[in-house]
C-alpha cells in the first residue's frame, strides 16, 4: 500500500447559490520518500487536496489513507494527535506566532509530546541548525526577514520529525535566493531523511525540485512527469 | 501542552496587546473592588447582628422613639427593673451621637457606670489601664476600630462637640459594633455641656439569666413602666438592632444588586477582550490546530488567558478594596448602631472566585466557537 492513498475523493463548497467542486472523484497514490509536486492555477483545488491529506479537512465522499490510517475514521481529538505525529505543515505565509521567539515557535509542536525540557532543547537546536538559523533563536518573527521566517516555519514543521511534510506555496512570497534556500532544504529532507514531501506550487521552477509532478485541472489530476 | 509552555503562551498573548489588557484589568479591578466593598459592608452588618450575648440581652428604650438623642428614661428605673425575677444585671447607658441618621463617620459615646462596665460588657483592654478609667471622671475607653479610624492612642485627649475626654484604654469586644464606641463615665456624659441630661439615660441593657425567658421578661418590664412618665418598648437586642438597621439593610440589598452589576460589567469587559483577541488570532489558532493541538487544549489556552486577566484584575481590585478599608476605617452608623466593613479570608476568596468565574464564563463561548470552526475556513480568514 502506498504511503498516501486517495480513492474517489470529492470535495464541494457552497458559495452563495453556486456549488464549487475543487476535487471531483480524485484517486491518487504517493509513495514514501517521494517529493510530490502539485501544480495548477489558482482555485484549481491544490490547497484543498493538501488539507485533505494533512487531515485538516474532510471530503464529501471518498477515502483518504495516510501512513496506513484512514483519516475519516478519526474524531477531531485523535485526528489532532495524528497530525502532531505524522504531518509537518508549511504555509505560504509563515504563520509564526508573533509574540514568541523563533526558538519558542519551533518548540510549539514539541509541547504535545512527553519530552523533557532538555530533549526539547536538543530537537529545537537541531531543527534551527538544519535551516541555518541557530543564531536567530532569540529573535521575534518581526526581527527576521521573509526568507528567515519561512525557514523558521520549516524548522517548526520538521522539529517533531514527522514522516510527511506538506507545503502550500512555501516560496510564493519569497525572493529568488530565499526560495532556492527553502527548496534546497526540502530536497535535502527528502533525500537525506527520507521524508515524503507534498508541495503545492504554481511556479514551474519550484516544481522542478520534485521527483513527481502532477497537474490539477478542473478537479482532476493529470500526471506530468516522474523522475 | 504542559504548564510552562501554556503559561508562556498565555503571558505572551496578554502582553501582545498590553494597553487593552491593562484597560480590561483596570475595569475588572474596579468592579471587584466595588463588589468587595458592598459585600464587606453586608458582612459587617451580619457581624453586627451576630453578637454572642444578643440572645440574652434586652434593650429597654423609650416607647415610640427611634433616635438615641430623643430617648430619655429616668436612670433610677434601673433599680425597679433589676428587681424583676430572672434578671442578672441592668446597665444604664447614655448614648450621645454626632449624627442620628445614616452616616459614614459617626462618633458614638456610651456613658455607663464605671463600676458596672467590665461586669456587664465583655470588653477586653488591649492597651491602657482599667483602674485609670475607674478613677478618672474624664477617662474614656475607646474601641479599637474607632481608635484606628481616628488615630487615637492611650494618653490622647479626644474632643468632640464641647465634650472632652482623656483616652486611658483601647479595647476589643466579641461584639463588633462595640469596637466603634467611645465609652465614658455615665455621669460625665450626663453633665457635659453637649448633653446636659442629668438623671436620665437613653436605654437600659438588661441581661437575663435564661434566654428562653427573655421575651416574657421584656413584657414584664414594659408592664412595670407602662404608667410611668417614660413608658418603654423592650426588645431583644437582636430585634432592636434589626429594627435600627432595617433601612440600612434595604439599602444594602440594593447595593448587592449593584454588586451583581459589577460582576456583569466584569463579564462584558473580559468577554469583549477575549472575543476581540480570538477574532484577531483566528488564523493563529487554526495554525496551532494544524500543528496538532487538540480543540480541548486550545480551549484551555483561551480559558487560561481569560482567567489570568480576570484574576490579575481581581487581585488588584481586592488589594484596592482592602487598602481603602484599612486606610479609611469607615464605619457606617445608623441610629447609634455602628457597622464596620468586615473583611475575611472567605470574602477575599469570594472576590477572587467571582473574578476567575467571570474569566471562565467570558471565554467559554469564544473558545467553543473557535475550536469548532473548520480549520481551512479559519486559515483563509487570515
Amino acid at each position: 500500500m502506498a504511503f498516501i492513498e486517495l480513492a474517489g475523493v470529492t470535495k464541494r463548497f457552497t458559495k452563495g447559490e453556486h456549488v464549487i467542486t475543487p476535487l471531483d472523484d480524485v484517486t491518487l497514490s504517493i509513495e514514501q520518500g517521494e517529493f510530490f509536486v502539485l501544480l495548477g492555477p489558482s482555485g484549481s483545488g491544490k490547497t484543498t487536496l493538501l488539507h485533505l491529506l494533512a487531515g485538516i479537512d474532510r471530503p464529501e465522499s471518498g477515502r483518504v489513507v495516510v501512513a496506513g490510517q484512514a483519516l475519516g475514521e478519526l474524531s477531531p481529538g485523535p485526528l489532532a494527535d495524528w497530525r502532531a505525529e505524522h504531518v509537518g505543515y508549511v504555509f505560504q505565509q509563515h504563520h509564526l506566532v508573533p509574540v514568541l521567539t523563533a526558538y519558542e515557535n519551533v518548540e510549539l509542536p514539541l509541547h504535545l509530546f512527553p519530552l523533557s525540557r532538555a530533549q526539547r532543547h536538543e530537537r529545537v537546536a537541531l531543527a534551527l541548525e538544519a535551516v541555518g538559523l541557530a543564531d536567530r533563536a532569540d529573535h521575534l518573527p518581526r526581527q527576521l526577514s521573509g526568507g528567515q521566517e519561512q525557514r523558521v516555519a520549516l524548522a517548526r514543521a520538521i522539529v517533531a520529525d514527522p514522516p510527511l511534510l506538506v507545503a502550500d506555496e512555501p516560496t510564493g512570497n519569497l525572493d529568488h535566493a530565499s526560495a532556492e534556500a527553502i527548496l534546497t532544504l526540502f530536497r535535502r529532507l527528502q533525500r537525506e531523511r527520507g521524508k515524503t514531501i507534498v508541495m503545492v506550487t504554481h511556479d514551474p521552477n519550484a516544481a522542478a525540485y520534485g521527483t513527481r509532478i502532477v497537474r490539477l485541472d478542473k478537479g482532476r489530476l493529470l500526471e506530468e512527469a516522474t523522475r | 501542552m504542559r504548564l510552562p509552555g501554556l503559561a508562556r503562551l498565555v503571558q505572551a498573548n496578554l502582553q501582545r496587546r498590553l494597553l487593552r489588557s491593562l484597560l480590561t484589568l483596570s475595569g475588572v479591578a474596579a468592579a471587584v473592588a466595588l463588589f468587595l466593598l458592598v459585600e464587606s459592608l453586608s458582612a459587617g452588618l451580619d457581624s453586627a447582628l451576630s453578637g454572642g450575648e444578643a440572645a440574652r440581652t434586652l434593650i429597654v428604650y423609650r416607647q415610640n422613639r427611634y433616635c438615641p438623642q430623643t430617648s430619655f428614661l429616668p436612670q433610677n428605673e434601673a433599680t425597679r427593673i433589676a428587681k424583676i425575677d430572672g434578671i442578672e444585671s441592668v446597665l444604664p447607658v447614655k448614648v450621645f451621637l454626632s449624627n442620628c441618621r445614616t452616616s459614614l463617620d459617626v462618633v458614638a459615646f456610651h456613658g455607663v457606670p464605671a463600676e458596672q462596665l467590665f461586669a456587664t460588657r465583655k470588653i477586653e483592654l488591649i492597651e491602657g489601664d482599667r483602674a485609670a478609667f475607674e478613677q478618672r471622671a474624664d477617662a474614656a475607653l475607646v474601641g479599637r476600630a474607632f481608635a484606628a479610624r481616628r488615630g487615637l492612642k492611650v494618653g490622647d485627649l479626644f474632643r468632640f462637640n464641647r465634650l472632652e475626654v482623656s483616652v486611658v484604654g483601647i479595647f476589643r469586644s466579641p461584639e463588633p459594633i462595640e469596637e466603634s464606641l467611645v465609652v465614658t463615665h455615665l455621669e460625665t456624659l450626663q453633665r457635659s455641656a453637649a448633653v446636659q441630661q442629668q438623671g436620665t439615660v437613653t436605654q437600659f441593657e438588661v441581661k437575663v439569666r435564661d434566654p428562653a425567658r427573655a421575651r416574657a421578661i421584656a413584657e414584664e418590664i414594659d408592664a412595670l413602666l407602662a404608667t410611668s412618665t417614660a413608658p418603654t418598648d423592650t426588645r431583644l437586642k437582636l430585634a432592636f438592632l434589626e429594627s435600627a438597621t432595617a433601612e440600612l439593610r434595604e439599602l444594602l440589598s440594593f447595593g448587592r444588586l449593584f454588586g451583581v452589576c459589577c460582576v456583569l460589567v466584569m463579564l462584558v469587559l473580559v468577554g469583549n477582550t477575549v472575543a476581540m483577541a480570538v477574532h484577531e488570532r483566528r488564523a493563529e489558532l487554526a495554525v496551532l490546530r494544524t500543528l496538532g493541538f487538540r480543540p480541548s487544549r486550545l480551549a484551555r489556552l483561551l480559558l487560561s488567558e481569560s482567567c489570568a486577566l480576570a484574576l490579575l484584575g481581581g487581585v488588584v481590585g481586592t488589594a484596592a478594596a482592602l487598602a481603602t478599608i484599612a486606610s479609611t476605617h469607615l464605619t457606617l452608623g445608623v441610629e447609634g448602631v455602628m457597622v464596620t466593613f468586615a473583611v475575611s479570608p472567605l470574602l477575599i476568596a469570594k472576590g477572587l472566585g467571582v473574578a476567575a468565574a467571570a474569566g471562565v464564563v467570558a471565554a467559554a463561548l469564544p473558545a467553543w466557537n473557535t475550536t469548532r470552526a473548520p480549520i481551512p475556513a479559519a486559515l483563509r480568514g487570515a
